[in-house]
């Protein structure tokens, strides 16, 4: 609001000659007021005019005269004022509603995603010079008591439109041209998700690799080796640069997503680094969700490998959890070879062990591909030359890790679907903003958007745009973003809300009907289990109210209605319904933003888990309220 | 809960008159009384009396009124009332310190005349405890109401445990006692995760914050004090539980609140659970360290009941039915071997219903079956049992559409 009233100001001053202009004659149509006024005080002080003169009286009238022009400019100063002040929001109202129906003109029409959604799209811009108008129509009344109707034929003020950089078609224009040109003159963007067992050395790996790519410096890459010796912990000085809290450090294990972005040749990666520790899959799932492609990371040293990916390690938890997610390419680093003296009868074991499993989770043998690498002595990262990499040289020629990053294919980015950013982090930003990050899912954003933050019922207003550590003015469906925020208070944004813009509201969701597939488990799904229920960022309890019928896998067709059980592997259809959050007390459930997976694929994903095993994957079908 | 009369008779007419003594039985009062049925306790009523002159007074009398049950609440939020907050202080740990967390409401017509309210008017009784209730059946009582009478009667409390289900920016405290489990309060704070750079991040800070509030709430809601609680469980994935406990002795330590210490010293147990929500109360209560506290309790026994059904139902589904509708089809031909019942099923039905599974449970148990009922059963859609023989529920559905066909067909050759 503050430069708008800035503005406001400028305007008056100008147009102050004017109305002074159009004053003139009002002042005579006073007079006569003036002098029947007179005669009363003159009666009312009879003494006064015997002493007084004519030249007396003069003067006197004179000065009530002075005194009445002054009360009259300042009150017309003041209520033309508001009056310009007034009409230049009206105008501006006015200019927003136009481009914000041309906005929603030229963006593709989504009437499904729309069932939940508010009908009518709240005012844009709310002026705040126009909220006390019944004072404005006190004061109006008074001054047409006093004849200056006339006043109504006042100057044109020309209002600039609204600071939006250019209009939402002209965008998506933009948008469709880059997306376009990706590829030919400047890098794709893909993000990826690093995966594997706990201490597989998926955070060694990324720190190395980032020290390959040039994107650690020699100076932190001396003080975190100097650190963690001194913690006597040596081993874990590369995954420093990504272990970045005390405690992480202190453990020596990876609790949380650690954001990086490097760059090869053709790509720009964006990194997220997940935890391994069992206890931490909740963030592992949200760093999942933000991802395109994965690149798990296994231990090849005797045993280690096996305790990964047997039942109660990670490595075949991971690999099902992030192709529910809807990530279809991965590369496998086979980690650690240097300890089994690049043997090469072991690295082929675990590819013949890894691939049929690949194959059998859903990932196409065409987008799956093995590298050997050495974290630790940074062998095959990104070369293989050096004396470490003697041995590797003699068995293996294919490529790099880097050479594989660099073949990832980047994700189809949908850019004419609804805006929808479900919010993965939420921080101070600098100066007194807010600043959210997270993966846009569906459309383009840019500075100056008016956003709607769900659930709840805030808006927030985009002032800076972060992408890969620049600063730009829109960003497109696929980018993992920092958004600066204003016009809202922090509180209202919390991990897990989703924002999409005002007239195109994310659905909100109680009770839904998903379509699972069950993991491998031992207790069956019954009416009733309670489950933790995973979207994007946000975990929530949640229970199956109903099994509503068992599938074929293959076709699709139902096989049995109203299954007392689900085992595993089965596929179903299920009624999940959110549980209220309190054991006692007044049941509240509150709805979370979701929306079917025919509308939204990356909004209609959904993971279940129950004590600290993921039980099943799947897709939102309908969405009840 | 203390018994200050039984009348009885042999076939359930009668009243009891009861004196709750704490939260827990309120809990078992809420179960025990239903809609229908009369109530009287002491209440205070505010009274209106229009004088000879036409001007209305307005008193605030105290009176015993018996009212017929239109509506009974329950609530585990009330603000503590009497007594103080000792666990504030950490200084007063009395018998009875425990706040009271929980109020029952009962709602109705009043039946009995009194001199000051008329008969008919509604009122509501805020039942207190340490003042007497007496209740009145409108079906008389059945035997599942007489257990729970004989189980709120039974002397020596249950072991209660104060817990912290935690993760990292959320923490809820619940007190469990043997049928009841309270939240007592809940707290949330916005971490923002690790950043990019370390340092200067926002995410220690916020830690630092989170701890802070974790343990204001905790000395408010947690009586740690009282001698009667058993353990103190701090739990949560991953390490959250451990930052956690050293944070409290620390600060315990730092604030000069040796009672605190001591507690924690002697009672904290930390346990793992595998996720930071409430139900994860589960595993804390299936665990070791707690498991040996909390032995031969209503919840360890409803545990071992709940992981045989799980297991029968994973090895043999035959032998492991649930739903109102199969359960009774299993009763009927005498198959249930145990019966897994939630205590809400009896408290939240119409008198019909209720009839329907006290016969369920009458029946079982006079076939020499054992009845677990759950004081929170809030899977398997309340009802499950384990049957001593398998059946297949298809083929019994497929008898029942015979029986009743034939059934039909029966009518309506009587009719032509």
């Amino acid at each position: 609001m503050g430069p708008q009233l800035g503005r406001t100001v400028h305007v008056v001053i100008v147009s102050m000659p004017v109305s002074h202009h159009h004053h003139r004659h009002p002042f005579h149509s006073i007079l006569p007021v003036q002098m029947t006024l007179w005669p009363t005080l003159v009666v009312g002080h009879p003494w006064r005019i015997t002493e007084t003169g004519d030249q007396q009286l003069l003067l006197k009238l004179n000065l009530t005269l002075i005194v009445w022009i002054i009360v009259v400019i300042c009150a017309d100063y003041f209520v033309f004022g508001f009056v310009v002040r007034y009409t230049a929001a009206r105008e501006r109202e006015k200019a927003q509603k136009r481009l914000e129906a041309a906005a929603s003109r030229t963006v593709s029409p989504m009437p499904k995603g729309k069932k939940g959604s508010n009908p009518q799209p709240k005012t844009p811009v709310r002026s705040g010079a126009a909220t006390p108008s019944r004072g404005v129509d006190q004061r109006a009344l008074d001054i047409s008591a006093l004849n200056l109707t006339e006043k109504e034929e006042k100057p044109q003020i020309i209002e600039e439109p609204p600071k939006i950089s250019f209009a939402r078609e002209k965008l998506l224009e933009e948008a469709k041209k880059a997306l376009d040109a990706e590829g030919r003159n400047n890098k794709k963007n893909v993000s990826l998700v690093v995966i594997g067992h706990v201490d597989a050395g998926k955070s060694t790996l990324m720190g190395r690799l980032l020290y390959e790519l040039g994107r650690l410096d020699e100076k932190t890459r001396i003080a975190n080796e100097r650190g963690s010796n001194k913690a006597g912990k040596g081993s874990f000085s590369w995954a420093w640069s990504l272990d970045g809290t005390t405690e992480e450090r202190e453990r020596g294990i990876t609790m949380d997503i650690a954001l990086q972005s490097m760059v090869t040749p053709h790509r720009q990666i964006t990194i997220l680094d997940a935890p391994g520790h069992k206890d931490f899959i909740p963030n592992m799932i949200s760093g999942a969700s933000q991802a395109d492609c994965a690149l798990l990371v296994v231990d090849a040293t005797t045993g280690e490998f096996e305790a990964g990916f047997n039942r109660g390690g990670q490595t075949r938890e991971h690999i099902l959890l992030v192709r529910s997610l809807g990530v279809s390419q991965v590369i496998v680093a086979v980690n650690k070879l240097d300890q089994t003296n690049w043997d090469k009868s072991r690295y082929d074991e675990i590819c013949d062990f890894l691939r049929p499993f690949l194959t059998q989770s859903g990932y196409h043998s065409s987008k799956t591909k093995f590298v050997p690498v050495s974290a630790m002595q940074g062998v095959n990262l990104a070369t293989r030359e050096g004396d470490d990499g003697k041995v590797l040289r003699s068995w293996y020629d294919g490529p790099s890790l880097v050479d594989c990053l660099d073949q990832l294919e980047p994700p189809t980015r949908d850019i004419y679907a609804p805006l929808r950013i479900p919010i993965s982090n939420v921080f101070k930003g600098q100066g007194s903003g807010v600043a959210v990050s997270g993966r846009l899912c569906g459309g383009v954003v840019q500075v100056g958007d008016r956003l709607r933050v769900l659930p709840g019922d805030e808006t927030a207003i985009v002032k800076t745009i972060d992408f890969e550590e620049e600063n730009v003015s829109w960003a497109i469906a696929g980018s993992n973003v920092t958004i600066y925020l204003t016009a809202i208070d922090p509180v209202h944004l919390n991990i897990g809300s989703v924002l999409c813009y005002p007239n195109e509201l994310v659905p909100l969701a109680t009770i839904f009907t998903a379509r699972v597939i069950v993991f491998d488990i031992q207790i069956p799904i019954t009416t009733g289990t309670s489950v933790e229920l995973f979207h994007h960022s946000r975990d929530v309890p949640a229970t199956i109210a109903n099994l509503i019928a068992t599938i074929d896998r293959a076709t699709g067709d139902i096989v049995k209605k109203k299954p007392r059980v689900l085992t595993k592997g089965i596929s179903a259809e299920v009624q999940l319904s959110l549980r209220t959050t309190s054991l006692s007390g007044p049941s509240v459930v509150r709805p979370i933003p979701l929306e079917p997976f025919s509308v939204n694929k990356d909004m209609g994903r959904i993971l279940l888990r129950r004590g600290g095993e993921t039980i099943g994957a799947g897709i939102v079908l309908e969405i009840f309220g | 809960m203390k018994l200050v009369s039984r009348h009885v008779d042999k076939h359930g007419a009668g009243h009891i008159t009861l004196r709750p003594e704490d939260d827990e039985d309120m809990w078992h009062l809420y179960n025990l009384i239903q809609k229908g049925d009369s109530v009287g306790a002491t209440t205070i009523r505010r009274v209106q009396k229009t004088s000879n002159t036409g001007s209305i007074d307005s008193q605030r009398v105290r009176l015993n009124l018996t009212v017929e049950v239109n509506k009974v609440e329950f609530s585990s939020y009330a603000a503590p009332t009497s007594g103080g907050d000792t666990s504030a202080s950490g200084e007063a740990s009395g018998p009875s310190a425990n706040p009271a967390t929980t109020s029952l409401h009962i709602s109705g017509r009043v039946t009995v005349e009194n001199p000051h309210v008329k008969l008919g008017a509604f009122h509501t009784l805020d039942i207190e405890t340490d003042r007497n209730v007496r209740i009145e059946k409108a079906d008389g009582w059945d035997s599942i109401a007489l257990n729970r009478v004989e189980e709120a009667i039974l002397p020596g409390r249950g072991a209660e445990v104060g817990a912290v289900v935690c993760g990292e920016g959320t923490a809820a405290f619940c007190l469990l006692s043997e049928h009841m489990t309270l939240v007592a309060g809940r707290i949330s704070v916005s971490i923002p995760r690790k950043a990019a750079a370390s340092g200067t991040s926002q995410h220690e800070k916020a830690l630092t914050k989170f701890y802070g509030t974790l343990f204001d709430g905790f000395v408010r809601h947690i009586p740690f004090a009282n001698v009667g609680l058993k353990a103190i469980v701090i739990a949560s994935p991953g390490w959250v539980k451990d930052a956690v406990f050293d944070y409290m002795l620390q600060e315990a330590g730092r604030r000069g609140d040796k009672t605190l210490q001591k507690a924690l010293k002697e009672k904290g147990v930390k346990v793992h659970t595998s996720s930071p929500h409430v139900h994860s109360l589960v595993e804390v209560l299936q665990s070791p360290q707690i498991v040996s506290q909390l032995k031969e309790t209503k919840f360890a026994r409803e545990g071992i009941a709940l992981d045989k059904f799980h297991k029968m139902l994973s090895s043999d589904e035959l032998r492991a039915w649930y739903g109102p509708d199969h359960v009774v089809l299993a009763a009927d031909r005498g198959a249930i071997g145990t019966l897994l019942i939630s205590d809400e099923l009896f408290r939240a039905s119409d008198p019909e219903t209720r009839k329907k599974y006290v016969a369920l449970v009458e029946a079982v148990q006079q076939k020499g079956g054992e009845v677990v009922i759950f004081s929170k059963l809030n899977q398997l859609t309340g009802i499950a049992a384990i049957l001593t023989f398998p059946l297949d529920i298809e083929v019994v559905e497929a008898e029942e559409r015979e029986v009743e066909e034939e059934r039909k067909r029966a009518e309506d050759e009587e009719g032509t």
